[in-house]
């Protein structure tokens, strides 16, 4: 092992939000030139640990050190001096500049001459850490008329530059590189990270194993908020780190496949030949009462805008049928008066009222028939009724209905989406990505939930990102690519798809 | 995000823990409690059943204006047209007495401010441009029309009718426009929390793609609190106009800025979903206070301004949940 220390080391990083651990007495090496994997669930603590590094999240304790020396916590500015750059999943590019500029944003102190800055030093130096990398992008071009991995590459030069400009090793970060690259794309970004090697430490952050065994030298696994274990690529298998990823192996219990039906009512939802510009090209399919259906897909793949499109969110030619009632596109007052449900991925924004009350939140969608003898007048005792009543069925843990959702874990928020929607009562549930965030009991009692709803004949359809979610609640799994159905594996309790099956097909 | 926030923790009967987390009501209760026990060792007139109704006449208008003000920052949007169309609905109402009596010019008023809240609904929904942009074209469009119709120059009428029923007492003692004003304080009050009109607007407030998930027509109930809030306005002005004895073209000039720093002082968040027209009252409330005792203490109108406007940010600066501080849509 080189003996100069290491690019960066963490040690003893705990990050407290309020009663919430996300991470807990971390430590963590990244060698100099070492390509490290880091892998968890969401909610794992990957984000809080990438933002530690980088400064945007002060932590409750613990030291960082770059090359040995001890970096200020909670300082993006310091951390930029040590060399640490991060590569966003949403990226941090400005889209109407071009890219030599988007190189040198926040850095153009060394270009400019009396307050004015020369354009010309700045477009030959970004020039020149492009070519050194290797990458084929004019400096000149508008940064927001590229390709997504383009840009990607663009922010990677980004960091680089930072290395240039500051006397240090650059340190990156990548978050969900991969998340949003073609097959193509990725390759390029893989044959890139492999060439530049000598020249930065990166640690590659994913929830995708191939992602690990295509690039990284070691991998490190997350599991609520510690580390799980390091390994070298080299001697791991895929089954250890998907144990050290989950905390155990997969057990059947779960997902409850033991509660899954494999009898189901009549057809529920239909959807015919859905085209929504740019995202779905032509998608068909039916859901039956009872009957759990999984969408999978990698992002950009339509599965949320398939979504969107049923629940009325985003208007879709094509058809779309509840009860062999056809909805008018993009009307989400169709689909509700079709008694179609939604929980969302984005909870915070899309799901809850986080000022709001969980009362106010959970008989927002049923609020009319809380009405007095159909007055406008609301009748209080009955909300609060329906609302403690939803509390107990759904065992969520809050002191009591009036306290701001804010101050619920995201288990329990989750519950209160899901309460909402059963307030009212639903013939369709549409759930993106149900589980997001949420820690493993909290995700246990959800999918009890759903094996509820279907048992008491509600359609679903779960479009999630979470794999082994998919392939364990669903009856039947539809994968997207490119906005079309690519394969529909079924999914029957004794005898369910591997990963690997449904992902040959994603990608 | 919640990241990096840290929240007051729950259901505790510790009674620091109450006050803190009641602060945002209880600060301007506070602030009219000093306000009050100042102005009053000042001079001890303050505190006379007179002078009390002489602050409830000065305020009755501003707080109709700031409950307007309200339903629509609500939603998590503003209104700047309110003073214009206070101005708008007093100079119609000022025409239309002599020759069509106090009812007709009543209706008329409210009508015209009515139709100004729809026309701005309207307008946010269907160009999607932001209410304060919106707000800001009619504000100029709506003092434009009114300063055309009257000329530039006050407009006098003859039928009392209207003018003597504001001031009336149906409660000896009370003068009716005082009644009026809390009435409407009273029943937008109620509104807001035991309707679903009420309830809508908080969400759409709260969380916008959250409400229209949940099935609220947002477009729709955004018109509505944009009406409402014309309504009131058009009430304003038919008051004010009554009151005056006349239709001015300068009636709701400074309404825009004194209703704001009521609605904020009050606790009703800029971005929306939190607050509502029962706090407006309080904010209301510390202005007229502010304002009257200036003058009891014969404060020089100059330095009342400048007072006004340090009191304005002291009380903000310690009522503002600061979590809830975003950018006005």
């Amino acid at each position: 092992m080189d003996r100069r220390p290491p690019a960066l080391e963490l040690r003893g990083v705990n990050k407290h939000y309020g009663p919430v651990t996300a991470l807990r007495s971390v430590d963590l090496r990244l060698e100099r030139h070492e390509v490290l994997g880091l892998i968890g669930e969401n909610g794992a603590g990957k984000s809080t640990l990438i933002s530690v590094i980088n400064g945007t999240v002060s932590p409750s304790e613990g030291q960082l050190l770059a090359g040995g020396n001890i970096v200020s916590l909670g300082s993006p500015a310091d951390a930029a001096r040590a060399g640490i750059a991060t590569v966003f999943q949403e990226q941090g590019l400005v889209a109407s500049l071009p890219v030599f500029e988007n190189i040198l944003l926040g850095r153009e102190a060394g270009f400019s001459r009396g307050g004015v800055l020369s354009r010309k030093a700045m477009a030959r130096f970004a020039a020149d850490v492009l070519n050194e990398l290797g990458i084929a992008i004019d400096p000149f071009a508008i940064t927001g008329s590229l390709a997504f991995g383009e840009r990607q590459l663009v922010e990677i030069a980004k960091a680089f530059a930072l290395g240039r400009i500051y006397p240090v090793e650059p340190v990156i970060l990548l978050d969900e590189p991969t998340s949003a690259l073609s097959d193509a794309e990725t390759q390029i970004l893989f044959n890139s990270i492999r060439r530049w090697r000598g020249k930065a430490s990166i640690i590659l952050v994913s929830h995708r194993l191939s992602d690990v065994f295509a690039v990284c030298d070691r991998v490190a696994a997350l599991k609520d908020g510690t580390v799980n274990g390091t390994w070298p690529v080299s001697e791991v298998t895929a089954d250890t780190l998907h144990e050290a990823i989950v905390g155990r192996p997969r057990s059947a219990g779960y997902y409850k496949e033991s509660e899954q039906r494999e009898d189901f009512g009549e057809i529920v939802l239909e959807v015919r030949d859905l085209v929504v510009p740019g995202q779905i090209e032509g998608v068909s399919l039916t859901v039956r009462a009872g009957e759990i259906l999984g969408v999978a897909g990698v992002l950009g793949s339509g599965k949320t805008a398939l979504g969107h499109a049923i629940t009325g969110a985003v208007a879709g030619k094509g058809e779309i049928a509840v009860d062999g009632r056809r909805l008018r596109p993009g009307s989400r007052a169709a689909a509700l008066a079709a008694d179609v449900g939604s929980v969302p991925a984005e909870r915070n924004s899309a799901g809850v009222i986080g000022m709001h009350s969980v009362e106010w939140n959970l008989t927002l969608p049923s609020l009319k028939s809380f009405r007095r003898w159909r007055w406008p007048v609301l009748s209080a005792k009955k909300q609060a009724g329906v609302t403690d009543d939803w509390i107990r069925r759904l065992r969520v843990r809050t002191p009591n209905r009036a306290i701001q959702i804010r101050n619920l874990s995201g288990g329990n928020a989750q519950k209160v989406v899901f309460a909402k929607w059963l307030a009212r009562g639903i013939r369709l549930f549409v759930l993106d990505d149900p589980g997001r965030g949420l820690d493993v009991g909290a995700k246990e009692e959800i999918y009890a939930l759903l094996r509820k709803l279907a048992r008491e004949g509600v359609a679903i359809v779960l479009i999630s990102d979470n794999l082994p979610e998919i392939i364990g609640l669903s009856n039947r799994i539809l994968t997207l690519r490119a906005g079309k159905i690519s394969a529909e594996l079924a999914a029957p309790a004794h005898d369910k798809p591997a990963e690997t099956a449904v992902v040959t097909h994603m990608v | 995000m919640e990241t990096g926030v840290t929240h007051s923790s729950p259901a505790t009967a510790h009674p620091g823990k109450w006050i803190a987390r009641h602060a945002v009501s209880l600060y301007p209760i506070l602030v009219i409690a000093a306000l009050a026990v100042f102005f009053t060792l000042q001079n001890p007139y303050f505190m006379t059943f007179d002078n009390i109704m002489n602050i409830g006449r000065q305020s009755s208008v501003l707080l109709l204006v700031a409950l307007a003000g309200t339903m629509v920052i609500m939603i998590g949007s503003i209104d700047l047209s309110v003073g214009s169309a206070v101005t708008l609905a007093g100079i119609v109402t000022a025409l239309m007495i002599d020759d069509f009596g106090p009812v007709a010019a009543v209706a008329a008023g409210i009508g015209t401010g009515l139709i100004v809240g729809f026309v701005n609904g309207v307008i946010l929904i269907s160009l999607k441009v932001p209410s304060f942009l919106v707000t800001l074209g009619t504000l100029s469009i709506l003092s434009g029309i009114a300063n055309m119709i009257c000329g530039g120059s006050s407009i006098m009428f003859m039928d009392m009718g209207l003018t003597d029923f504001v001031n009336a007492e149906l409660i000896p003692g009370i003068p009716n426009i005082i009644l009026l004003a809390l009435a409407a304080a009273a029943v937008l009050s109620f509104v807001a929390f035991n309707t679903v009109l009420g309830r809508y607007l908080f969400a759409i407030g709260g969380g916008e793609i959250v409400a229209a998930n949940s099935g609220v027509p947002v477009e729709r109930y955004k018109v509505f609190a944009f009406m409402l809030s014309g309504a009131l306005c058009g009430l304003s002005g038919v008051l004010l106009t009554a009151q005056v004895g006349a239709g001015t073209p300068a009636a709701g000039a400074n309404m825009l800025l004194d209703s704001i720093a009521a609605i904020v002082m009050g606790g009703t968040s800029l971005s929306g979903g939190v607050g509502g027209p029962h706090r407006t009252i309080l904010g209301v409330l510390v202005i007229a206070i502010l304002s009257n005792g200036m003058d009891v203490t014969e404060v020089s109108s100059f330095t009342q301004e400048v007072i006004k406007g340090l009191v304005i940010i002291l009380a903000v600066a310690s009522t503002m949940d600061r979590r809830k501080y975003a950018f006005i849509k």
